[in-house]
């Protein structure tokens, strides 16, 4: 199993589909797609754990792969796409620049990474590229939030960022301790929780779910 | 001992299961209060304990020093003033028909769940634990902020920049503990790697250029959840919308437990990288900070936005203090928590009272505070000339011995920028406030007119014995810093690790 995993590079291919998946995020245009989209690389996420953990044998990870694997993986998605029905929002998501241009600049944040990542002064445990990869999915997701007129779609953007940080996390730790990865994940979960209490109350307190209506308070 | 510690944790979690089943509204904020009065009564031993030594419980996954004792000492002082003044606050609400029974036991239950997160902030040993704490602030912060009791479009917008952004913000402190666990396994392995008490001993032999990367994360991150500029955006938004009470909350200890999550890793970073790198980032947002804040506040129109200003000016300072260092500048930084978190939640109780009387927000539109409610503008203007950091108060001495450890330094530049900027909060603060406290009262009938005279019960009698002892305090502590206070502090300067 082992060297099955080394010979074919899994753990590069996992993670390049992470990235892939958010860069997806780009191209969308309904919203349904954004939350399918974060249940692929979740899982993408769950599985790349779940391959360290039979390279390393190590208990605490086995762990963490079900843990992520229940939250991101099963728990949020199935949340996300009640509040999606619930919502029966209009499926454009709107974003303030067009689809072309966004994964163009998505590609150029990719490329960024990639050459100020060059010379790290990180050795990563498993693999060269999965430091690199987590830091351009931050940048990627941060950059969806800032675009896109949904409260929703700020939520998952957020939501993609976490998994993100969890890669990079994982690429230089190895995980955290059980406790408190199990502590993170069930402060993620609350968080979405409540973000999709508030995605509600926008839409009833503005009769619609944009960001844009948001801006009466400034100064 | 392990008894105490734990029941520090479990009294507010109790008392906020006990306030969300009460279905009288009259009562449930007596009990709230019970409730805080007796987390006070369980804490005081362990806090006296952290004062001289190190508590700690669980293995070591909650553990005490002075620093600790002293910032959950303000936590539980602040939800005993807090719960107190929300009894006649709700009271009031609730008679107005802006609320309903639901919305009351809610409000109390969240209140309490709220100072059990901030509670762990202060107990946790391991900085991960740390982070889940000042994470599941935000979380119930934001709750109380847009849902606590009447739904208002405004207090919804404000909770939503206030989630997204510190969620935001938060998630980039969580990658800065994963480097600072990267490291420090690499120097002693997983087992309590990021544990502070293990982390104080063995600090410098930790990679220095992963430590800086580690500490500009958790400075953005925690940074932008204790209001520092230029990722302040979502603070006076925030406390504007909040009820009274849980502004003063927010104001005068949430952004105290973000930044004492900064403290803990300036302690950890300083000794591999060396005092001058942390010191000089948090001299600059802390200048940014005083000088966007002293700009909105000169024109500002909204008396609860100047008060949210005004915190950021605060935490600048406190980010002033710390990043300029030495035992001198850390003391000004440590008492300027303390007197910021008397000063501040004394004003923003007054201004809900003020609120509550005008029925607006608008600078413009309140006048002759002073002599139509002589006590509640005795009060205010009290506050007011203590915010501004007028002698003799408090605010002026903690000021100046943070101007005075800049001086000390030679620090020049900081100093002559921060005394202009404070020049300009002087004048803004008190040229706001002195319009609402001394215009004619006459001026602003048209807004009294809907209201109506409240309960002059029990509730009202406990909101202003709250708000007459944290004037007291105010006053006192500008003339003299007790022996109590100034050997806590002084711990504290040594566990912050400053030579």
């Amino acid at each position: 199993m082992k060297s099955w995993i080394e010979a074919f590079s899994i753990i590069d291919f996992i993670s390049v589909g992470i990235l892939l998946t958010a860069v997806t995020l780009n191209a969308f245009k309904s919203i349904e797609s954004y939350v399918k989209a974060y249940t692929i690389n979740s899982w993408l996420l769950a599985g790349l754990i779940a391959v360290v953990a039979v390279l390393v044998g190590e208990t605490h990870l086995y762990i963490a792969a079900l843990l992520t694997l229940a939250t991101k993986g099963i728990i949020i998605p199935l949340f996300l796409r009640r509040i999606v029905r619930r919502m029966r929002v209009t499926r454009e998501i709107q974003p303030y620049i067009s689809n072309s241009l966004s994964l163009a600049i998505s590609g150029i944040l990719v490329a960024v990474v990639y050459a100020s990542l060059k010379e790290g002064i990180f050795i990563t445990g498993f693999s060269k590229n999965v430091l690199q990869i987590s830091i351009a999915v931050i940048l990627i997701s941060l950059f969806v939030m800032i675009t896109r007129k949904k409260a929703l779609t700020q939520a998952i953007g957020l939501l993609f960022m976490e998994n993100g940080l969890f890669l990079a996390g994982f690429s230089l730790t190895f995980g955290m301790p059980t406790m408190i990865e199990l502590g993170v994940l069930f402060d993620m979960l609350m968080g979405v929780i409540i973000l999709g209490i508030f995605v509600i109350q926008i839409k009833r307190a503005f009769a619609s779910a944009d960001l844009d209506k948001l801006t009466v308070l400034k100064g | 001992m392990r008894v105490y510690v734990l029941s520090i944790l479990i009294i507010p979690l109790v008392t906020a299961v006990v306030c969300y089943n009460i279905t009288k509204p009259r009562i449930v904020g007596y009990v709230s209060l019970g409730g805080t009065v007796a987390l006070a009564v369980a804490a005081f031993p362990t806090i006296a304990a952290s004062l001289s030594g190190t508590v700690s419980a669980l293995d070591d996954t909650f553990s005490m020093d002075a620093l600790s004792g002293y910032i959950m000492a303000l936590v539980i002082f602040l939800s005993i003033a807090s719960a107190a003044y929300s009894i006649s606050y709700l009271e009031h609400e609730y008679d107005a028909g802006l609320t309903n029974v639901r919305g009351v036991r809610t409000y109390y239950g969240l209140l309490h769940l709220f100072i059990f997160t901030m509670l762990l902030v202060t107990m946790a040993n391991n900085l991960a634990i740390m982070w889940i704490g000042i994470e599941a602030t935000t979380i119930v912060s934001a709750l109380l902020i847009g849902l606590g009791f009447h739904k208002r479009p405004l207090a919804v917008e404000a909770a939503w920049k206030y989630i997204i952004l510190c969620t935001v913000g938060i998630t980039f402190a969580l990658l800065g503990t994963f480097i600072a666990y990267y490291a420090s396994t690499a120097v002693i392995g997983t087992e309590g790697a990021l544990n502070w008490t293990t982390l104080r001993g063995m600090a410098y032999r930790m990679n220095p250029e992963t430590m800086k990367l580690a500490f500009i994360f958790v400075l953005v991150g925690y940074g932008t959840k204790a209001g520092l500029a230029p990722v302040h955006n979502w603070l006076p938004d925030a406390h504007s919308q909040a009820p009274s009470p849980i502004s003063a909350l927010l104001s005068g200890i949430l952004l105290n437990t973000a930044f004492y999550g900064i403290m803990r890793f300036v302690s950890i970073v300083e000794p591999s990288t060396g005092s001058d790198f942390t010191g000089h980032l948090l001299i600059f947002f802390g200048l940014v900070s005083v000088g966007i804040s002293a700009i909105f506040i000169l024109v500002q129109e909204n008396y609860k936005r100047l008060l949210a200003y005004s915190s950021i000016e605060h935490m600048g300072i406190i980010s002033l203090g710390i990043g300029i260092g030495g035992p001198v500048g850390i003391y000004g930084a440590l008492l300027h928590i303390l007197n910021h978190a008397l000063s501040k939640p004394l004003m923003f109780f007054a201004s809900g009272k003020i609120q509550s009387r005008f029925g607006t927000t608008n600078i413009a539109n309140v006048n002759g505070v002073l002599s139509s409610m002589p006590l509640l503008g005795t009060l205010t203007f009290i506050g007011a000339l203590s915010l501004s950091g007028t002698p003799p108060f408090n605010i002026f001495v903690s000021e100046f011995t943070v101007l005075k450890a800049g001086v000390d330094r030679g620090l020049w530049p900081v100093v002559v920028l921060f005394l202009i900027f404070v020049v300009i909060v002087f004048y803004g603060m008190l040229s706001g406030f002195g319009k609402m406290l001394f215009g004619r009262p006459g001026d602003g009938t048209a807004a009294q007119a809907g209201h109506r005279p409240g309960r002059e019960g029990a509730g009202e009698w406990l909101a202003n014995t709250v708000m007459i002892f944290m004037a007291v305090a105010v006053i006192a502590l500008g003339f003299k810093v007790p022996a109590i206070i100034d050997e806590t502090i002084r711990t504290c300067v040594q566990v912050l690790g400053a030579k």
